[in-house]
Formats: C-alpha cells, sequence, structure tokens
C-alpha cells in the first residue's frame, strides 16, 4: 500500500469510456459491420430430445440470396465444452433441448436468411425426455447423453450418467456433531433459472483473409477463451484466430462462452464473404447462459444457545442438456452453503445434472444466490425456532480473523461482522418489524476474487499522454477505469491522460477475462507492475543525463523529477522515442493460491477462495395485506470492497447487483413447460423496471485484501447474492409466511397466506 | 420487393434513402444510414434501447415502420450533443455515473430528453422520473443514478434552458 495520501485512486472520476457512451459514438459488437457483409440465421429444434430422420435444406438453399445452409455434416465433427466436451456446433443426429441449433443460413439479408430457414424441412422421431433433476438422478430414467463416457472431460470431476459432475467438501464429524446438537433443522429450497439480461444481444460477425486467417468481433467476456474455442470447433491453429472485442452491451457472466461466433465463422468460411449472427430475445430466453435451477437441502445442528455444530448439505444444479460451467458451479456453492460461518462439523455435496433444457452457465456470482437463499433462509428459521435475535444468532457464528475455511484455508482480512452490525444500524433493525404487514430481513455472505493472470502494455506517448493495451474487456463496470486510475497514480498523471483500446488478440496481452470479480483487481495489479517498470526505465533514462542516482526519480505532476531537475513525461518519453524505441512496458499480475487441506476436498477445481469479501444485505418492506404484492421501503448494503478504487462505479456495481438479486427474489424466471420455454419474451420475462427498484444505500467498508492494488476486493459478482434471501426473510418478518422456492411472486405469498388462514 | 424513395429528417438532415415498404425506422437508421447510436435488441419495445424523438416525443423506432416518419423530424442521439457540446442529459449521466454498459443509454437520454421537454422549467420529482422511464430496460445500474442523473439535468435545464436548446 502507498503510504501517501492517494491523488486519483480512491476518487469519484468520471468513467474513460463515458464520452462515447452518451453521444452514440461508443461502437458495440452489434453495431459492427463490414462491406459486403451476409446475414446468418439459426434453425433451431422443435423438440426437447429426439433424433433427427430427416433434414433437406434444398429448398433454402434455392432461395435467392441465400448463399451458404450448413448442418453438421457440412463441417468438422467436434465437440467442445467448458468442463465436458459434450457439444457440437449444430446437433448431429439427436437434439437434446427445444432451441438447440440444427442448421445455419447466410444471405444477403436478415430476411432472406429468416424465410431460408423457415424452409428448412425437419422431421423427427421423439425420444423420451427428462426434464426434471430428480427424476434424472433415478435408476433407468432417460439419459442426456448416452454416449457420456466417450467424451473428454476435465478429469476433477466425478461423472456418470447423466451426472455431469460430483463435488464434496467434509470436515470433523458431522454424524457426531448432530448427536451433540440441541436441535436440528432440515429444510428444502428451490430457485428457478434466471437470464442474465444483458441489454445487447450476442452477436459476431467473422471474415476470412486471403491466408486462410479468420477475424471474428464480437462481445465475449473472455477473448482469448473464444480464440482457443474457435481454433477448436474450426480445426485450426490457434494462431489463425483473431479475436476482437469492439464493445460489448452487459454480460454479466452470460457472455463467458460461446455464442453464436462459431456459427458466424463457419458460415463466412462457407460462403468466402463476411457474415453477422445476431441473437433474437427468444433466443437468448431459450439457447444463452443463464443461472442453473437447484434443489438444496440442508441439514443444521446446533447448540442451545444457537451455534452451529454440524452441517450436512445437498445442492442438486440442473445444467441443462449441456454441462458447460454446471459442473464448476455446483463445485462452488459447496462454499456457498457453508455461510461465512464457523462449522466444526459438516459433510456438503453438490451434484451437476443434465436434463433435456437449455444449457445454463456462469451467471454473476455463479452458486451465489441459489446457496444463500437456502443458508440464510435456514439462519433465520433456526433463529425464529430458538427464540434468539438472526443477527445476533449470525453474530454468534461468523468467522472471525484467521479461522479456517471449510477448505482449511486460513481466512484474512475477515469482516463479515462489521459489515453485519453496519447493515443491520443502518436499517434500523431493533424495530424489526415496524407495522402491519412491514418487515426487515438481513442476509449476509462471503465470495471470492478469482485469480488468473493480467497483462497489460502501457505506453507513454510524446504528447504525454498514457495508452494501456489491455486483453481485459471493460464489461460497463468502470473496472478499466478503475485500473486506469491505479496508473495515473502510479505514473503520477491524470486519469484523463489515460486511454484504453479495444481488446484484439492479435495485439493485446493475454488476460484470464472479464469474470469473478477480477478485471479491476488483477488488471490494476498489472498496471502497478508496468509503472514500476516504466519508473526502471525513466530513470536509466534520465538519471545519467542529471548526474543523479537512479533512485532518486520521481513520477510526479506529469514530470520526472530529481531534486530541483525536472522534464516533462512528453519531454522524456520523445526523449526515448529519439534515443531508446520509446517508452512501453509490460506488466503483469497473477494471485498467489492460497494452501488449503486436500483431505477436505474431493472433486472440487477452485477449493480454496483468494481474497475473499464479506458483505451484508438488510432490507424493509411492506406486503400487500390482498394481493401479496411486495414493495420495498429500503435497501442496505454493507460490503467490504478492500479499497474503493472509485466509489460511484463501486455503488453502480452494487445498485445494479441488487436489481438482479431484487429479479430473482420476486419477478424473473425463464419458465419451463415440460421442454419447453413459456415466456420466451421480454414482456413475459419479468425483469425489473425503474418502477420497481428501490433506492439501495451502499456503505462501503474497507478492509484491506493482502493482494489487491492498494488492498481492493472484488467488488462486482457478490451484490446479487444476498437479495433473495434478505427478501424472503423480511417477507416472512413482514407476514409470517416463509416462502422456499424462488421467484417468491406476490401469488405465492397470497396463496400461503390463503393456507396459513384456512 | 420493390424500393419506395424516403425523405426522413433526421438531426435537421435530409436524408433520401429508398426503402422496402415494411421496414422498420431502427433498420433504417442502423443498417441503412449507419445511425448506430440506436441500439438493437428486442424488437417488440419491451427494451427501449431503440428510442428516438419522432416530432419531439419518444418512440419505439423498432416498432415504427420508416414511412410512418416521412415528413416528421427524427432525433437520434448522435443530434443531440457532441463530446465537445454536450446537452445537459448527456453531461448529467457522466457526471452522475449512470453509464456502465451504456447499450441502453442513448434510449434512456432521449426518453428523459421526452419527459422534461413537455414539462420545460419544472424538475420532476423521483417517483415521476421512474414512471416516465419505465419503458426502458437497464441491466447495469439499477437505475438509482441515471434518476439522480435526469433530476440534475432537469434543475439545470431549468436554471440555464439555453443549454438545452443548443441541441436540435
Amino acid at each position: 500500500m502507498s503510504a501517501r495520501p492517494h491523488r486519483v485512486a480512491g476518487k469519484r472520476l468520471k468513467r474513460i469510456d463515458g464520452l462515447g457512451k452518451v453521444t452514440g459514438k461508443y461502437v458495440y459488437a452489434s453495431d459492427f459491420a463490414l462491406p459486403g457483409m451476409l446475414f446468418g440465421k439459426i434453425l433451431r429444434s422443435d423438440e426437447a430430445h429426439a433424433r433427427i430422420v430427416r433434414l433437406d435444406v434444398s429448398r433454402a438453399l434455392a432461395l435467392p440470396g441465400v448463399r451458404t445452409v450448413l448442418t453438421a455434416k457440412d463441417i468438422a465433427p467436434i465437440r467442445f465444452g467448458t468442463a465436458i466436451r459434450d457439444r457440437t456446433v449444430f446437433a448431429a443426429e439427436v437434439v437434446r433441448f427445444r432451441g438447440e441449433a440444427i442448421a445455419a443460413v447466410a444471405a444477403t439479408s436478415l430476411e432472406i436468411a429468416e424465410a431460408a430457414v423457415r424452409a428448412i424441412e425437419v422431421e423427427y422421431e421423439p425420444l423420451p425426455a427428462v426434464f426434471d433433476i430428480e427424476e434424472a438422478l433415478k435408476p433407468g430414467a432417460p439419459l442426456v447423453h448416452p454416449g457420456w463416457s466417450d467424451y473428454q472431460a476435465l478429469p476433477v470431476f466425478d461423472r456418470e450418467g447423466n451426472v455431469s459432475g460430483r463435488s464434496a467438501m467434509a470436515g470433523g464429524d458431522v454424524e457426531a456433531g448432530f448427536a451433540q446438537s440441541y436441535r436440528v433443522y432440515e429444510h428444502h429450497f428451490t430457485t428457478q433459472p434466471v437470464h442474465p439480461g444483458y441489454t445487447e444481444p450476442r452477436t459476431a460477425i467473422a471474415s476470412w483473409d486471403g491466408n486462410g486467417d479468420v477475424s471474428v468481433w464480437c462481445n465475449t467476456q473472455l477473448p482469448f477463451d473464444m480464440k482457443n474455442l474457435l481454433a477448436e470447433v474450426l480445426d485450426l491453429p490457434a494462431s489463425k484466430v483473431r479475436v476482437v472485442v469492439p464493445g460489448i452491451g452487459g454480460g454479466f457472466g452470460g457472455k463467458l462462452r460461446v455464442g453464436v461466433e462459431h456459427i458466424a465463422a463457419w458460415l463466412a468460411r462457407r460462403s468466402n464473404r463476411p457474415v453477422k449472427v445476431m441473437t433474437t430475445s427468444e433466443e437468448e430466453l431459450t439457447d444463452a447462459y443463464p443461472r442453473q435451477p437447484t434443489v438444496i437441502t440442508l441439514k443444521t445442528g446446533v447448540s442451545e444457545d444457537g451455534l452451529l455444530l454440524a452441517r450436512e448439505a445437498r445442492v442438486l444444479l440442473d445444467c441443462g442438456a449441456y454441462a458447460n460451467s454446471g459442473p464448476a458451479t455446483a463445485a462452488i456453492a459447496l462454499q456457498i452453503v457453508a455461510g461465512p460461518y464457523r462449522t466444526p462439523n459438516f459433510s456438503y455435496e453438490s451434484v451437476a445434472i443434465y436434463t433435456n433444457k437449455g444449457a445454463t452457465g456462469s451467471f454473476r456470482a455463479p452458486a451465489g444466490p441459489m446457496g444463500n437463499f437456502a443458508v440464510e433462509s435456514q439462519i433465520d428459521l433456526i433463529a425464529d425456532d430458538l427464540g434468539i435475535d438472526p443477527l445476533e444468532l449470525r453474530l454468534r457464528n461468523v468467522y472471525r480473523e484467521g479461522d479456517k475455511g471449510p477448505a482449511g484455508d486460513v481466512l484474512t482480512s475477515v469482516s463479515i461482522e462489521d459489515s453485519l452490525r453496519r447493515a443491520a444500524d443502518a436499517i434500523g433493525w431493533k424495530d424489526r418489524r415496524p407495522g402491519p404487514g412491514r418487515g426487515k430481513g438481513l442476509a449476509c455472505s462471503w465470495w471470492l476474487t478469482t485469480g488468473g493472470s493480467s497483462g497489460v502494455y502501457v505506453k507513454i506517448n510524446p504528447d504525454g499522454t498514457v495508452t494501456v493495451v489491455s486483453g481485459a474487456v471493460e464489461l460497463g463496470s468502470g473496472a478499466m477505469t478503475g485500473a486506469a486510475q491505479i496508473l495515473a497514480e502510479e505514473l503520477g498523471v491524470d486519469l484523463t491522460d489515460i486511454t484504453a483500446t479495444d481488446v484484439d488478440t492479435n495485439l493485446s496481452p493475454y488476460d484470464y477475462g472479464a469474470q469473478g470479480s477480477r478485471t479491476a483487481f488483477s488488471v490494476g495489479n498489472a498496471c502497478i507492475a508496468a509503472a514500476k517498470d516504466l519508473r526502471r526505465q525513466i530513470a536509466e533514462l534520465v538519471a545519467p543525463i542529471w548526474g543523479v542516482a537512479p533512485e532518486t526519480i520521481r513520477l510526479e505532476d506529469k514530470g520526472v523529477t530529481s531534486g530541483n531537475n525536472r522534464l516533462s513525461l512528453a519531454e522524456v518519453a520523445a526523449l526515448s522515442q529519439r534515443t531508446g524505441g520509446g517508452l512501453i512496458s509490460h506488466g503483469t499480475s497473477i494471485q498467489p493460491m492460497p494452501v488449503f487441506d486436500p483431505t477436505r476436498v474431493k472433486n472440487h477445481p477452485l477449493p480454496a477462495w483468494t481474497s475473499h469479501s464479506f458483505h451484508t444485505h438488510a432490507v424493509d418492506l411492506s406486503v400487500d395485506e390482498v394481493t401479496g404484492e411486495v414493495s420495498i421501503n429500503r435497501y442496505v448494503v454493507a460490503q467490504d470492497v478492500g479499497f474503493a478504487i472509485n466509489p460511484t462505479y463501486i455503488e453502480g456495481q452494487i445498485e445494479g447487483g441488487v436489481a438482479q438479486g431484487i429479479g430473482q427474489a420476486l419477478s424473473e424466471e425463464i419458465v419451463y413447460d415440460g421442454g419447453r420455454v413459456s415466456n420466451a419474451n421480454l414482456t413475459d420475462y419479468k425483469m425489473p423496471t425503474m418502477m420497481d427498484m428501490p433506492r439501495v444505500e451502499c456503505i462501503l467498508i474497507e478492509k484491506p485484501s493482502v493482494n489487491g492494488p492498494y488492498g481492493a476486493k472484488g467488488v462486482g459478482e457478490p451484490p446479487c447474492i444476498q437479495p433473495p434471501a434478505a427478501i424472503a426473510n423480511a417477507i416472512a418478518a413482514a407476514t409470517g409466511v416463509r416462502i422456499q422456492a424462488l421467484p417468491i411472486t406476490a401469488e405465492k405469498i397470497a396463496l400461503a397466506r390463503a393456507q396459513d388462514e384456512d | 420487393m420493390t424500393r419506395q424513395p424516403l425523405a426522413l429528417t433526421i438531426n435537421g438532415e435530409i436524408h433520401d434513402v429508398m426503402i422496402e415498404p415494411h421496414w422498420s425506422l431502427l433498420h433504417v437508421l442502423r443498417h441503412e444510414l449507419g445511425l448506430t447510436g440506436t441500439k438493437e435488441n428486442c424488437l417488440e419495445a419491451e427494451c427501449g434501447v431503440c428510442t428516438v424523438l419522432l416530432d419531439g416525443k419518444a418512440v419505439n423506432s423498432c416498432i415504427l415502420l420508416a414511412e410512418q416518419a416521412r415528413g416528421r423530424s427524427i432525433v437520434t442521439i448522435e443530434g443531440l450533443g457532441d463530446p465537445e457540446h454536450l446537452h445537459p442529459l448527456q453531461a448529467a449521466f457522466i457526471e452522475h455515473g449512470a453509464v456502465q454498459c451504456g447499450y441502453c443509454i442513448p434510449g434512456m437520454i432521449l426518453s428523459a430528453k421526452s419527459f422534461l421537454d413537455e414539462r420545460p422549467g419544472r424538475v420532476p420529482s423521483e417517483a415521476e422520473v421512474r414512471e416516465a422511464l419505465s419503458g426502458t430496460l437497464c441491466r447495469c445500474t439499477g437505475y438509482q443514478k441515471i434518476v439522480d442523473a435526469v433530476i440534475a439535468a432537469a434543475r439545470q435545464m431549468s436554471a440555464r434552458p439555453e443549454a438545452a436548446r443548443r441541441a436540435p
């Protein structure tokens, strides 16, 4: 940490990409176009599980303006997948969910492409399907992937049949813990699939050049992963694939994995023309990467004074027809069901399960809202039963500095008690039921700052400005503005002197990607490293001229100084260009992995968390006596951010995350009727509007992390974790009705009340 | 299909285009004229990212036929203000941290302009802003800083109306 007060870091400065965004000049992937570009459209399955017995594209091919029609037999038969290589670009012989891609068309206009898709003839022979995860686990259930054992997969996951991954964590002696307990509670919770809801549809424009190299402009969060994925499915060396992200209209984890990039690239390859493919809302709600639905069982034993003695948890997670990040999400759920609580005896198991529904993914804080809804609802149920205040019960059990996490890793910078007390104080916890139909609820959690490496090139230009070339995408969070603030701080320049370039995998240094609350953290650390190297370069250049020791060289106020000597940064950059090729550095960062106890962990890719954050949400709401409609009076978040690099955009992350969490709590659900999504449009998929959202009061706690830039911790994902639990707890306080299945619609509340009265 | 000539007045300039009769205004703006500041998402008037001003009123350009804009005045985000001369709404959105990914922002700003222009000289309440702008979805911000920005801009526009009038 820097000893002197910060000049740029920590300040509420304007984001570096704001002007382009308010004037309509900022170019998103969906705005991108190339001369001669064709438009691609995808034919999708009408059946949830069926054999394709006839697929005839001749009528489509005959339409004027159609340049290419592709099916599985026209492209390389390559399987891909995050954890398991279980998916192909187009369904080959069997479709496994309704909405799966079967064929694609490239035509001179979107309308022709749409007409061509309608002209493709498909006949199916339906196969037995399974839509329910508990059914899918039963002996004799239809197998979503009968050939599962032949698939290549990451060895970490334990797989069998419809189980795409099984993970476990255990410590102490859970049976002995239950035997010692004063009371043992068992509850079931269910959560629903929700869509990330980014406003820019997933889009890709692919173009092949004369050397057989392909460039893909797209809105991916992980350009380097995308490059490798495209190389695989196109059967090319990775050096032949270039991925560019012009700009991205939100992601929230929903744009981590391939969307339409592979289809655009294949269409462009076969048609010899650039091809653009963009999803519709219907496609988004039927074939994207929504949050997995879960069924969670928690069994918790406590002492008479409410200390947690033992917990058993079982998380069943519906990953849909293709595993994608389901097995990893199920594994992360184990840390979430542990909660930020000391539990001496525990046994947690999670199972990711295939069904004949759309694939799922890593929506912001994967596993977070589901596991937290279960844990924090149950803490309140236990508190009420024991007659202990829910805040007090939490305070008796939360982690303290130096405690061990479920994997036996030592926890540092633990701030959960502080966040609980501050959120409770702010909401006025002492008056938990202020009036009829009104109640307050709390929920707390913890989360990680994902590791992975980052590289940046930093150039000081001869006009004194600074250019950052990073492989990290600015998703909108302001993370790259945060990293630039750190860089400006280190180089002694203003934030307005810094520009960041778009990501181009041919030019940008590697970055693990805009995921896991890591961008400002990891890119910020890489910027510190780059600045250090630039200071060295500048000292080596200038110190001999002035005849001073290199250690006396300072970068401050857009200049280079030593004693009474001073040159502007612009002059030094120009000098370097004349004599040494210019000032440029490559800074890198990697977060060290904590030590953990492998005997506590089975089949878990991420057993110990790095630079964890702690946070509490508190809500005050009213429930309409007749309709069950919930209106939120106040919403408070106390989140430990380590160091608030830019408080404005941290608040923005919290306010936006709470909105997504409120959506999951109260209104959002991708509704499946068997294998069919019955609300695949934005009228019936109900995301919160401006009228649905309360003001969110943010309390930023700054307990520095060991590894973050200036002590920062990851910020982006946590705010969507607690709203479902905090709201469920407040509804219970307001009405006495406890809903254990998300979303908590007005209808569910009204029905439960009516049943209570019967 | 036969294309027909259409003259559109966009941001004070006349654009002569050849259109197919069923094309939406959004399609013409983005694909024929390259005015991509107007965004594209749901195409059924649910998300609001395609909002433009038609004779000063906010409309969803995705469900408006280009033909329906004949003889009327269209304002898109490109016509509101440039980086050197921002409209007070644009400046306030940046100042208040109301912009994240930015994809909904052109539509949000134009909806706000339409709303504020209907009541010149008045600073709306928070509830009024929330009701007026609830047709545009934003998934990044939770809307709070957008509400703050609109109210701040309204305050500035009522105090200094000339700042808002410079733009079309």
